[in-house]
């Protein structure tokens, strides 16, 4: 009998603002709020409490440096833990990928 | 969102990432390496016409005008880019710790003695192989070229003792102007180029 065991999912990177973030920050070393307001493509009230979020977790460092106009530039860069965590998350995702058998809407999205 | 969306966004946040990666930092080596080469340059008259003590603290113009315009253009192209890469970072840090071996070095060379005969070959070591190192993360050929010249060249003002010592700081500006001025203009034109296609 083929037993499956599904992979543990971080709850923190399962939902899709929070993952893009910590996707986004990990091909750099470091990004401002504009710049992941931008490539989230999120309001600027969601952005800031998922990067609270984040920080909480001790996923994202948060850094308040210099000014941008009137406002002071909040600089994010991921930590050590957050690289960890989204590894493993993603490792995850592609274990579950190669190991479940894909319902047939899904085989049509992998056949195209 | 299911697992195939979930990793189809993953791939394309990252695409996004990496099509918005600019190249940047076109106007760092020119703001080094024109103090460097100006600098050392008066230093040279200086030593020629006076040679006084005061002649040998000109030095300490370089990183008096290096360091604020290099902050300058830092925060510029952070203001425009909103973000800073991996390879930029690798090379900022590369580059701090090249002036900080330049000081740090040049302290230990004048408790030993020997600050005039070998610190303008070693400060235009490290400086060409910056050059070298910046090139091959950038992937930028010209600064591997110009970097390995001024290596090479570095080996010069070994040979200029004595009397001749003021010479090594004429060497040494040629040597910032071939490290640093010539592969900065190169890959600034680049680098305009780039960005208005």
């Amino acid at each position: 009998m083929n037993t499956f065991k599904f992979p543990v999912i971080n709850p923190l990177l399962h939902s899709e603002l929070r993952l893009k973030i910590m996707v986004a920050l990990d091909s750099l070393e470091s990004a401002d709020f504009m710049y992941l307001c931008q490539i989230t493509d999120s309001t600027r009230g969601n952005l800031s409490s998922q990067i609270a979020t984040l920080k909480e977790a001790g996923y994202l460092e948060v850094l308040k440096s210099g000014t941008l106009g009137r406002f002071s530039r909040t600089v994010c860069r991921i930590t050590n833990r957050g690289r960890e965590a989204l590894s493993a998350y993603e490792e995850g995702l592609r274990h579950l990928f190669e190991q479940e058998i894909p319902t047939q809407d899904e085989q049509q999205v992998i056949n195209q | 969102m299911n697992r195939i969306e979930e990793l189809d966004m993953i791939t394309r946040v990252r695409g996004e990432v990496m099509n918005q990666k600019e190249l940047t930092g076109e106007n760092l080596f020119l703001a080094w390496g024109y103090p460097t080469a100006i600098v050392l340059f008066l230093e040279f008259v200086a030593l020629m016409v006076w040679n006084e003590d005061w002649c040998n603290w000109l030095w300490a113009g370089i990183p008096l005008i290096g360091t604020p315009l290099m902050i300058y253009f830092l925060n510029e192209d952070y203001e425009r880019t909103h973000h800073r890469t991996l390879e930029q970072n690798v090379i900022l840090q590369m580059w701090i710790f090249i002036g900080f071996a330049s000081c740090v070095g040049g302290a230990a060379m004048g408790f030993a003695n020997v600050f005039q005969l070998c610190y303008c070959s070693y400060q235009c070591l490290l400086c060409g192989l910056g050059c070298f190192m910046t090139g091959i993360i950038l992937h930028f050929r010209p600064k591997i070229i110009c970097g390995i010249i001024s290596s090479a060249l570095s080996v010069i003002p070994l040979f200029l003792q004595g009397d001749l010592w003021p010479w090594q700081l004429l060497i040494a500006s040629v040597i910032a102007t071939i490290a640093l001025i010539i592969p900065g203009h190169l890959f600034h034109r680049y680098v305009k180029t780039i960005r208005n296609q």
